[in-house]
C-alpha cells in the first residue's frame, strides 16, 4: 500500500526549547536513561545474585548484589549504618549516612570489601580506586522506615496510602561517578556496550540500591520478630522507588558540558519531530497514546508537592490533563499527520508542563522510532571543545548575536539581572547560591552566567578591528570561556541555556529538573527554589523480577483491569 | 595513591583559576595537565612550579606581546599556558607552513599538550624543539631528548614550532591513573583552595537552600 508523503517537521527552536521555565517543565520518556537500562538488562537477560547479606540487629553490616551481563559483572557493595537521628542530613555537609555504597568493575574479593569498608562509608573523606565507578549513599525516610519495619515485624502488611505518601523507604543524596574520589574515571569504561548511553554506572548503582533497600527492611523486622515477622507483599513492595535529595550541584552540571547536554535535548527533539512528521497512525497507537494519556492522568494525581511553585504547576497539569482527555475523545488520531495536529492543539491549550507531558507521551507508542536515539545521548565533548582560533572576529559577533541574542536584550546593569553569584563553599566543596551585593562572595564566582559574560564579550567585540578571534582572544584572556561556549553553541542548537542563570528571579530547580527528567525520576518536589526530591524506579520491576515482566512499562500507574 | 584523570584535571583547573588565570584558560590547563598526566609526564610537578613562580604576576607580563614575529613576554619568561592557548588559536597557521618561535618560556614540558592538539586538530605532524629537545606529534607522540632532563627544565631559552613530516624517538607510554607526589598535590590543593568561599553561617544557612526538613 502507498504510504501519504511524511512532512518535513524541523525540531523545536532552541530559543523555545532552551528557556528554564520549559527545562524545568521537562518529564521522564522513553530515552530517559533509567528506562534506556531496563531494557537493556531485560534485552540482554542480565541475571542478578545476592552473594553477602551480613547485617546485624541494629542494622550494620555489609552486603554484595552482582549484576552478570553477557561480558562482564558489576557489584554492588552496600555498607548499613545505625546512624544517630540527630546527624541524618540530606547536605553535601553531611558526614555519616544510613547506608553507604559503591558499584564494583566485577566482583570483589574479601580483601576489596575490607579495603572499601574503611572508605567508602567516608564518602568524600575516603579513597576509592579505579575498580569502583560509582560512590554513593542513603538516609533512611524518617516518616515510613520505623513504619514499616514494625508493620512488617508484626506480621502485617504497611498501609498503601502512607507508603505512596512518601513512596521510598530511602533516599540517596548523592551519586558520584567518572573519576570522583579516586573512582574508574568514565573514558576507562565508555567504551563498553552497557556504558554507551549517558550515567548507566549511576542508573544500575541506584537500581540494585533499590534492591538492597527492600531487602534490608525485611531484614530488619526479621531480626526484631523471627517468629512472626512477614516480608512485604510483591505489589507492595513495587510501590517503593529510591527516592533522591538533589541540590545545586547538578545546575553546574549542565553548564559545563554543553556538548552533552545539546545530545539530549536534540534526540528528544528528534524523536517528537519524527513522530509529528508522521502522516498517518494506526488504530492501535492512537488507542496506546488514549490509555496512556489516562494513565499519565493519574500519575499527575499522584503527584505530590508542598511547595507553592509546583503546586501551581501540578493545579495546571491536572487541568491540562483533563483538557487533553476531552480532546482525545472526539480528535481523529490516525490520520492527517494526527500528531503534529494533537501537538499544535497542546500548544495552543495546554501549559508548558501539560505541553512538555505530551512531548513524552507521543513517544510512548514508537519504541521503533524513539528507542534507538539513545545511542546518540553520548557526548564526544572533545571534539567540540578546542576553539577555533581562525574563526573572523565578524563571524564570533554574528554567532553570539544569534545564539545569545536573549541575553544582549538585558539590561545588565540593573542589580536583579546580576543579583546571584554561583560559589563553591570551602566546606566539603558544597555549590552554593548567594547573593551578589549581600555577601561577599563575587570574588568566588564560578562561570555559571553565559548569558552576562556573552554580553560583556559582545561590549568588547564591537571595538575590536576583525581578523582572527586568535588576535582578540590574546587581548581579552577573560572571555575565553564564553568564546567556546560560543562556539560549541554555534555549531550544536542546545548546547546553551538560553536565560538568565544569575537573576534575582532564577530557579536553580529548574535546571534540576532538566537533568533528573533525563535521569526518568517522576514526582519532582521542590523543598526551596535551590534543592528538591525525586523518586527513583518507582514500580519498577525489581531485579529478579526482570526476565518475566515489563522492563519498560511501569512508570504510569496501569488502568483499571489492565497490568 | 593514585588519581584519577578526572580528578587531576578539576584540581589543575581550579589551580590554575587559583593562580589568576581566567576561567578559559583555566579550563585548557585543567586538559593540558591531564594529558601530561596521561602521557606519564610530570605535568602535575610542572604546573606547581610554574604557578608558585608567577604567583602574584599580571597576564600581561607573562603573554605573548604580540603574535606576529617572535612571541616574547614582557616580564621576561613567556607563561606556557597563556602561550600554549594561543599556540592552539593560530594552529591553523603553523600546520600551514609558518614557524612560530617563542623566546624564553618557563616550564616548556607544559607546552606539549598545547602542540599535540594543534597538531590533532588540524590533522597535520608538528614538532616542538628547545635546546636538547624535539618533540614530533604525529601518528603518534615521540620525544627525542639529547641533553638528558632538558624535558623537565623549568625553563628555556627559545621554544620553535613548525609543521614537519616525520620524526623520531621514543614514543609515549600512555597510562590511565596519575601518580602525584603529595608535597606537589599540596602545592595544586593550596591554589585550588582559593577559589573556594570562606563558609559563613548565612552561606551554610541560604546557600544551599534551607526549604523544608531534609531529616523526613
Amino acid at each position: 500500500m502507498q504510504q501519504p508523503d511524511s512532512i518535513r517537521i524541523a525540531p523545536r527552536d532552541p530559543n523555545v526549547v532552551m528557556r528554564l521555565a520549559r527545562l524545568g517543565s521537562f518529564h521522564q520518556s522513553r530515552l530517559s536513561f533509567m528506562r534506556v537500562l531496563l531494557r537493556r538488562l531485560k534485552a540482554e537477560k542480565w541475571q542478578f545474585e545476592r552473594v553477602v547479606f551480613d547485617i546485624d540487629a541494629r542494622g550494620v553490616g555489609r552486603a554484595v548484589y552482582t549484576a552478570h551481563g553477557p561480558h562482564r559483572s558489576y557489584s554492588l557493595i552496600a555498607f548499613a549504618n545505625d546512624l544517630p537521628p540527630e546527624k541524618r542530613s540530606d547536605r553535601v555537609i553531611a558526614t555519616e549516612w544510613d547506608a553507604t555504597f559503591t558499584l564494583f568493575d566485577g566482583i570483589p574479593t574479601p580483601a576489596d570489601l575490607d579495603r572499601l569498608s574503611q572508605n567508602v562509608p567516608r564518602q568524600e573523606a575516603g579513597r576509592i580506586t579505579e575498580t569502583e565507578l560509582s560512590l554513593s549513599r542513603a538516609n533512611r525516610s524518617v516518616r515510613l522506615w520505623d513504619y514499616v519495619v514494625d508493620c512488617l515485624a508484626r506480621g502485617q502488611q504497611p498501609d498503601q496510602g502512607r507508603i505512596d505518601d512518601v513512596g521510598y523507604l530511602m533516599r540517596t543524596t548523592a551519586v558520584y561517578g567518572s573519576g570522583k574520589f579516586g573512582a574508574a574515571d568514565r573514558e576507562t569504561t565508555a567504551d563498553r556496550d552497557e556504558f554507551q548511553a549517558p550515567f548507566q554506572i549511576e542508573m544500575l548503582s541506584v537500581f540494585l540500591t533499590r534492591a538492597f533497600v527492600m531487602d534490608l527492611v525485611e531484614h530488619m523486622a526479621a531480626m526484631r520478630a523471627p517468629e512472626t515477622a512477614v516480608p512485604l507483599a510483591p505489589k507492595l513492595r513495587r510501590r517503593f522507588g529510591i527516592g533522591n535529595s538533589t541540590g545545586l550541584g547538578m545546575a553546574p552540571f549542565i553548564l559545563n558540558h554543553p556538548a552533552l547536554l545539546n545530545n539530549w535535548i536534540a534526540a528528544r527533539e528528534e524523536a517528537l519531530a519524527r513522530i509529528r512528521a508522521l502522516p498517518t497512525a494506526t488504530a492501535e497507537a492512537a488507542q496506546s497514546f488514549r490509555d496512556f494519556a489516562k494513565r499519565a492522568r493519574l500519575h499527575a494525581l499522584s503527584w505530590q508537592s508542598e511547595h507553592p511553585i509546583q503546586i501551581a504547576k501540578l493545579d495546571g497539569l491536572r487541568a491540562d490533563m483533563e483538557a487533553l482527555i476531552a480532546h482525545l475523545t472526539e480528535a481523529d488520531l490516525t490520520s492527517e499527520t494526527p500528531w503534529n495536529r494533537l501537538w499544535l492543539w497542546a500548544e495552543t491549550a495546554l501549559s508548558v508542563e501539560g505541553q512538555e507531558l505530551v512531548a513524552s507521551l507521543l513517544m510512548e507508542p514508537y519504541g521503533d522510532l524513539v528507542d534507538g536515539l539513545s545511542c546518540c545521548m553520548a557526548a564526544d565533548e572533545a571534539a567540540t571543545w578546542r576553539i577555533d582560533g581562525a574563526m573572523q572576529v565578524s563571524d564570533l559577533r554574528a554567532i553570539t548575536r544569534d545564539v545569545y541574542g536573549w541575553a544582549l536584550e538585558i539590561d545588565w546593569a540593573e542589580r536583579d539581572a546580576t543579583a546571584r553569584v554561583w560559589y563553591t563553599s570551602e566546606a566539603k566543596l558544597e555549590p552554593r547560591l548567594g547573593e551578589r551585593f549581600d555577601e561577599p562572595i563575587e570574588p568566588y564566582e564560578q562561570p555559571l552566567c553565559p548569558g552576562r559574560d556573552a554580553a560583556r564579550m559582545f561590549a568588547d567585540l564591537a571595538d575590536f578591528p576583525d581578523g582572527p578571534v586568535a588576535g582578540f582572544l590574546l587581548k581579552h584572556p577573560e572571555h575565553r570561556h564564553v568564546v567556546r561556549r560560543a562556539q560549541i553553541a554555534a555549531r550544536l542548537p542546545y548546547a546553551e541555556i538560553r536565560d538568565n542563570t544569575i537573576d534575582a528571579s532564577v530557579l536553580p530547580i529548574d535546571m534540576l529538573r532538566a537533568k533528573l527528567s533525563f535521569f526518568g525520576a517522576c514526582h519532582f518536589d521542590p523543598r526551596s527554589d535551590r534543592w528538591l526530591r525525586i523518586n527513583m524506579f518507582q514500580h519498577a520491576p525489581f531485579p529478579g523480577e526482570l526476565a518475566g515482566g515489563n522492563a519498560d512499562d511501569w512508570t504510569y500507574p496501569y488502568l483499571e483491569g489492565r497490568a | 595513591m593514585t588519581w584519577s584523570l578526572n580528578e587531576i584535571e578539576g584540581l589543575s583547573r581550579k589551580a590554575a583559576r587559583g593562580a589568576g588565570l581566567s576561567w578559559g584558560l583555566a579550563e585548557e590547563v585543567g586538559k593540558a595537565t591531564r594529558w601530561l598526566c596521561a602521557a606519564g609526564l610530570p605535568g602535575a610537578e610542572a604546573l606547581a612550579g610554574l604557578l608558585r613562580q608567577n604567583d602574584g604576576a599580571d597576564y600581561e607580563t607573562l603573554c605573548p606581546l604580540d603574535d606576529t614575529g617572535t612571541w616574547a613576554a614582557k616580564g621576561g619568561a613567556l607563561c606556557p599556558l597563556i602561550s600554549g592557548a594561543a599556540i592552539c588559536d593560530h594552529a591553523k597557521d603553523i600546520a600551514d607552513g609558518k614557524t612560530l618561535e617563542l623566546g624564553q618560556t618557563s616550564f616548556p614540558l607544559l607546552l606539549l599538550p598545547y602542540v599535540a592538539a594543534a597538531a590533532q586538530d588540524n590533522e597535520t605532524t608538528l614538532t616542538l624543539e628547545w635546546p636538547g629537545l624535539t618533540v614530533t606529534f604525529g601518528a603518534e607522540t615521540c620525544i627525542n631528548q639529547t641533553i638528558p632532563g632538558a624535558l623537565d627544565h623549568d625553563s628555556a631559552a627559545g621554544v620553535r614550532i613548525t609543521s614537519a613530516s616525520a620524526g623520531d624517538g621514543t614514543p609515549l607510554a600512555p597510562v590511565t591513573r596519575g601518580d602525584i607526589a603529595p608535597e606537589i598535590a599540596q602545592i595544586l590543593t593550596e591554589f585550588a583552595h582559593r577559589t573556594y568561599a570562606p563558609d559563613t553561617a548565612q552561606s551554610r544557612l541560604a546557600g544551599a537552600g534551607a526549604g523544608l526538613s531534609d531529616n523526613d
